[in-house]
């Protein structure tokens, strides 16, 4: 991964912003966890405004850096969004699949950015903590994750531990019916758990597939143009380089 | 529709008195919960000040300052003349005496001694009628102190504080501390003979964050003592310019939080409130509100690598604070990072310290940050962007050549006051400037950062980087500045203390009043986009928008908006957490929801009859007033439109009922006209209904011009009568042989059928259903609410004054008056439909026309109804013209004044270059910052102490003590005059 890219032509790294919306607690900073690294204890800090966070990402013969903006999913932050999504090429919006507002709540954000963000936007809905809801084997590592604290977020106060067999019980928003919306609002659609890590990786997979990369390449080409550009290679070596021990923990896309 | 705010415009410029207030630190006695004792309401004691000169008794070496005293009950208050140097707020019931002193003739001066001991000496030099009256006022407010008992708690109180300990010669704590100040007990605190024992944070027990010797622990707080002994501490504390001095080089851990709520002004209410915190607890304790859930979330992301917040002391200590907080402030309630800063505090301070630093940095210090809109975050970046717009052009300029906005990194500076971007060490250092100096440190900290980074930054592309390349900078604060420097001194400053220097120094033309300008400067700015933020995401929150266009929603949200001003609805209520809550329930999200009040306010705005417009002429104007009309039919339309029967309406609700009439034809609107009437919706109109009905009706047509409608309204009820007999269903199987007089006012009696042919019949009716009530709904543009004026110039002010509400009342009464004298007072009633202008009589229809027929007809009709609604000139108004420009009169003065900003801009942005020219960077006095070798310094102590205070001296600004050499004498003299007998 790092030799991929310290080794191919500075150009090939395509630099993609994306941005987390979602309602509070459903694991926005969970699933970027399990998507930047493994630790989970290695970010356990809060939210202010936004937490950004980066990760380099390999689609066939292009590196994709990730610049990703985590914001803070409290409602009263919700004036401050368009700060971070304004120029985003991806977004993923996440939902709860336990709690039936919080799609709600993505249905208004995908809203807001279809009509304030980026036109070509490339948006996923996901819908988080879908180990809580599934019989048996994972109800079983659900149960433990309530202890797991505030750094999955998965753990909603209040929220008992299930019973194996109410596992599907707990489910407020059934697949189909989100997979219905994600196809007529024209999203990408998963359905994710930042616990075991599941579809989180496809995400961004996807994402990566449908961002217009050489359209992203043209123009960043276009902007070496612009004074001051000397310093861009410069700056980008330099966060190169700082990625390369993360870099072998980065998917293998 | 979330909620709808409309708290940023009752905002206020704090007057004259408040001002005081803030610069002095003391709370107000209407935010600093109820004082207890507190003078009477209406007994308000008199504030005063005076010009004097200060001087400081006991061992002190302080030069005397001349300054202003101000008496503010229950404080007495000082500032140096050149408003930092000198300055303190003592709480009267700590002057145990004051006495007059006998001095030369002619100086008037006063002697007070605090309960502690400490004297000081106060020269009047205003005339000596003012010293008087001042002498007079302040022993006035001495005594309501004594009788409000307050004198008793003081000595109490200083037990609490821990710089009460540490000026005892033999300090019975030093022996329990080790090196950083926690305790070696384990923080076990026992006060000896059960008195209560000094408040101290979580620190005590797990450690101070920090080197102790790096930080210089010993020696400064054998500065500090020396300090607390001559100055005072805690709630009698004097700030000399050594304490500014010491407070910048970093303040020692144990005395950390005691030395915040004295700076802050905090200390003053939690003397003023005792028990308070303990009580709010207690009052909810296992209650919930809305921001419990929340809080809850955070309370384990909060400064999580420090240990005491690995374990359930720091988290319960931490989630009390915020509770109590939210509690007492439930329209803040919490918000994200404050979590941060009440962790960060509790290291250094009790629960209750902590509750009440809270509360001064959330009112006070930080106004509107944490807000539910965040209106002060959102002003206060605002204000540093044009900051450094002033100061750094260039990076200004470049930031917006390669689009990067300063927000994304400087807007956790400001909310978590660097404490999320820092390591802690240092984030605290700041926060100790922050509490000493005010929200002007946050500033002058973050465009030095930014001038530190000067090159680089010119060289990043994106957000991305400019995040990246601040997060370096932060975790390199503790290494060399110039580690390349051939003086050993040199490379031993670090970059926290050139950050520091560089702020204190080339920023130091960031004032207060700075500050207090820029905000004013964009307040209406950030108002304004605020709320057509939220008037945006209202309308695309709606479900759906019926019929409408998205303008016409903007301006029914305009009319609701307006009426939310004037008339704002309950908080919305968190609906009791129901024990039957099954699983499926759907929570909601809060959202406005108006009650008939402001319904009726709301619909006066849209609809012609809901409002009474008086045109009144009487010789000098002719204006409108409006008034909300209040009738039955109102009340009946907001129940009609209360789908989902809670007693209220949304946004929602009010579109939809809009468009269930906006949009109707003939036949559609007599349905409509006729549910609205039938309670029960069964189909069938009671006699009582049709009674209720041709009332509405009489209510629609009250200020008609002519008969016309008062004689259809009676053929109509005739008619509804004859027809509703006849129709019966018992006289059906009769051949109407026996009409059926039995039937009750309140059982079903007239259908939808019979009711629209009774309409037909009558020409006058038809027309009014097939466009006027269609038509009496008016989407018009709500004529702008007025900010208040932010560029309070002179005229400015002067207008705003002039201007107001009341006294636009009071002219108008005054004109009447004159008007009526003169014989010229006229009021006339505008006419909410106005198709008949003359009197005239209309037929009564002979014949009724098949529905088919009118359907085509009304389809021509409703055409036009919709482009007369989108020019919003409405053709059956009878008098448009006269009366807008009336109005129009108004605004266009206000404008002017507007506009007279832009050229104040002009000058201004002149004056900012010429600032930028000055703020070229002056060299490092390198050789003033202190000598940092800690191997060096280790035996000696004498020499640590002049370690520190070189430091000190580094940030030494010039103080003019503002007293000439006489005068000096004087005060010297008067320090050991002896009081009039």
């Amino acid at each position: 991964m790092a030799d991929a890219a310290s080794g191919s032509a500075a150009d090939k790294s395509v630099q993609v912003k994306l941005v987390l919306l979602g309602e509070a607690a459903v694991g926005k900073s969970s699933v970027v966890l399990r998507f930047v690294s493994n630790e989970f204890q290695a970010n356990k800090e809060p939210t202010i405004g936004a937490a950004f966070l980066t990760q380099k990402c390999r689609l066939e013969d292009r590196v994709l850096r990730y610049e990703i903006w985590d914001t803070a999913g409290q409602e009263r932050f919700h004036s401050l969004a368009p700060m971070y999504y304004r120029n985003a090429q991806a977004a993923v919006v996440v939902y709860d699949v336990t709690k039936a507002t919080s799609l709600e709540k993505a249905k208004t954000w995908v809203k807001e950015l279809q009509r304030q963000a980026n036109p070509n936007i490339v948006i996923a809905l996901a819908g988080n903590k879908v180990d809580l809801v599934q019989p048996s084997p994972a109800a079983g590592s659900s149960a433990s994750e309530s202890e797991d604290e505030a750094d999955d977020a998965t753990a909603t106060p209040g929220e008992a531990p299930a019973e194996a067999s109410d596992a599907e019980n707990l489910r407020q928003v059934p697949r189909e019916e989100a997979q219905a919306y994600a196809e007529e609002a024209g999203l990408l659609f998963f359905e994710t758990s930042a616990k075991t890590g599941e579809g989180v990786v496809e995400v961004f997979t996807e994402i990566a597939k449908k961002i217009p990369l050489e359209h992203i390449l043209a123009s960043s080409r276009g902007a070496a143009g612009r004074p001051g550009a000397a310093g861009r290679s410069a700056s980008q070596d330099v966060s190169l380089d700082e990625n390369q021990s993360k870099g072998k923990d980065a998917c293998n896309c | 529709m979330a909620t709808i705010s409309t708290h940023l415009r009752n905002f206020k410029e704090p007057d004259k008195d408040e001002q005081a207030l803030l610069f002095f630190s003391i709370p107000s006695t209407a935010t600093g919960g109820p004082a207890k004792g507190a003078p009477a309401p209406g007994d308000d004691p008199e504030k005063m000040d005076i010009n004097a000169v200060l001087s400081l008794g006991g061992q002190s070496q302080e030069d005397p300052y001349a300054g202003k005293l101000h008496l503010i009950p229950p404080y007495l208050a000082f500032v140096s003349l050149d408003r930092k140097s000198v300055k303190f707020s003592l709480p009267l019931c700590t002057i145990r005496r004051v006495e007059r002193l006998n001095a030369r003739a002619g100086i008037y001066a006063l002697s007070f001694s605090l309960w502690h001991g400490m004297k000081i000496v106060v020269q009047l030099t205003s005339l000596r009628p003012t010293a008087d009256l001042f002498c007079e006022l302040l022993s006035k407010a001495l005594k309501a102190e004594l009788q409000a008992g307050r004198m008793k708690a003081v000595k109490p109180f200083s037990k609490t504080c821990y710089s009460e300990n540490l000026v005892l010669e033999s300090s019975p704590v030093a022996d329990n501390e080790r090196e950083d100040g926690s305790l070696i007990d384990g923080g076990e605190k026992v006060g000896v003979g059960g008195a209560p024992v000094f408040h101290g944070g979580l620190g005590l027990k797990f450690k101070f964050p920090g080197d102790p010797k790096k930080l210089r622990e010993a020696s400064k707080t054998k500065l500090w003592t020396t300090y607390l002994r001559v100055h005072g501490r805690h709630l009698t504390l004097l700030r000399y310019p050594q304490c500014t001095r010491l407070v910048q080089v970093g303040l020692p851990n144990r005395l950390r939080g005691e030395m915040w709520e004295t700076l802050s002004g905090s200390i003053y209410l939690r003397f003023m409130n005792p028990g308070y915190y303990e009580q709010i607890l207690a009052d909810n304790k296992g209650r919930n509100n809305t921001s419990t859930e929340e809080i809850e979330k955070d309370l384990h992301r909060s400064l999580p690598e420090y240990s005491a917040y690995q374990s359930e002391d720091g988290i319960g200590a931490l989630r009390r604070v915020l509770q109590a907080y939210s509690f007492k402030n439930p329209e803040t309630g919490y918000c994200q990072a404050m979590n941060i800063l009440a962790a960060a505090i509790l290291i250094y301070m009790s629960e209750e310290q902590a509750f009440w630093l809270l509360e001064v940095v959330c009112d006070r210090l930080l106004p509107g940050y944490y807000s539910t809109t965040m209106h002060g975050t959102l002003l206060d970046q605002r204000v540093f962007e044009s900051l450094v717009a002033r100061c750094l052009p260039i990076i200004h300029d470049y930031f917006q050549e390669v689009d990067v906005q300063l927000s994304v990194a400087s807007l956790p500076w400001f909310l978590s006051l660097y404490i999320n971007s820092m390591p802690m060490v240092f984030a605290f250092r700041i926060v100790d400037c922050f509490f000493a100096m005010g929200p002007r440190v946050l500033f002058q900290v973050g465009l030095a950062i930014l001038k530190i980074n000067g090159e680089k930054l010119l060289q990043i592309q994106d957000d991305g980087g400019f995040i990246h390349l601040m997060r370096d900078y932060f975790s390199s604060l503790g290494e060399s500045a110039h580690p390349d420097s051939p003086d050993p001194r040199a490379r031993a400053i670090t970059r926290f203390q050139e950050l520091l220097l560089v702020s204190f120094r080339e920023f130091a033309v960031i004032t207060d009043e700075t500050i207090f300008a820029e905000r004013r400067k964009y307040r209406n700015e950030i108002v304004t986009s605020i709320e057509s933020f939220s008037k945006r995401s209202s309308i695309r929150n709606l479900k759906t928008l019926q019929r409408f266009t998205k303008d016409q929603v903007g301006l029914v949200y305009d009319a609701l908006f307006k009426a939310v001003c004037i008339e704002p609805p309950p908080a919305p209520v968190q609906p009791p957490i129901a024990l039957l809550t099954t699983k499926d329930a759907v929570e909601e999200r809060p959202e406005t929801r108006i009650e008939l009040r402001t319904f009726r306010l709301f619909l006066s705005e849209i609809v012609t009859w809901a409002r009474d417009d008086k045109i009144v002429t009487n010789g000098f104007q002719q204006r409108v007033d409006r008034e909300v009309a209040e009738h039955e039919l109102i009340d009946r339309l907001f129940y009609f439109w209360d789908f989902s029967f809670r007693g209220s309406l949304s946004f929602q609700d009010l579109v939809t009922g809009l468009d269930g009439v906006m949009f109707n034809d003939l036949m559609e609107n007599i349905e409509w006209f006729f549910n609205l009437h039938d309670k029960n919706k069964d189909g069938f109109l009671t006699k009582d209904e049709v009674l209720t009905l041709s009332e509405s009706m009489l209510f629609i047509f009250r200020f008609e011009v002519g008969d016309a409608y008062l004689g259809a309204i009676s053929r109509f009820m005739s008619n509804a009568f004859e027809y509703g007999d006849a129709l019966l269903p018992q006289s059906e199987g009769e051949d109407g042989e026996l009409p059926s007089p039995k039937i009750e006012s309140n059982q079903p009696y007239l259908n939808l059928a019979t009711f629209r042919m009774v309409v037909l019949a009558d020409e006058v009716l038809e027309s009014f259903f097939e466009t006027d009530l269609s038509a009496s709904f008016r989407l018009e543009p709500v004529p702008l609410m007025e900010l208040p004026t932010a560029n309070s110039g002179l005229l400015g002010g002067l207008w705003s004054t002039l201007a107001s509400d009341d006294n636009k009342k009071l002219f108008h009464k005054f004109s009447d008056e004159v008007g009526k004298t003169i014989g010229r007072h006229q009021v006339i009633h505008r006419p909410s439909i106005g198709r008949y202008r003359s009197i005239e009589e209309p037929r009564a229809r002979e014949s009724l026309l098949t529905p088919s027929m009118r359907r085509s007809a009304s389809k021509s009709s409703l055409t036009q109804d919709e482009s007369s609604l989108k020019t919003s000139s409405a053709s059956t108004t009878s008098l448009p013209s006269t009366t807008t420009a009336v109005s129009l009169d108004t605004t266009s003065s206000i404008s002017q004044d507007s506009i007279a900003s832009p050229a104040e801009y002009n000058s201004l942005s002149l004056v900012q270059a010429a600032n930028a020219a000055l703020m070229e960077r002056t060299p490092f006095a390198i050789d003033d910052a202190g000598d940092e070798d800690d191997e060096d310094e280790e035996d000696e102590e004498e020499e640590v102490n002049d370690g520190v205070l070189d430091e000190v001296d580094a940030f030494l600004e010039a103080h003019d003590p503002g007293v000439s050499d006489a005068d000096r004498e004087l005060s010297k003299d008067l320090i050991n005059a002896e009081p009039v007998k």
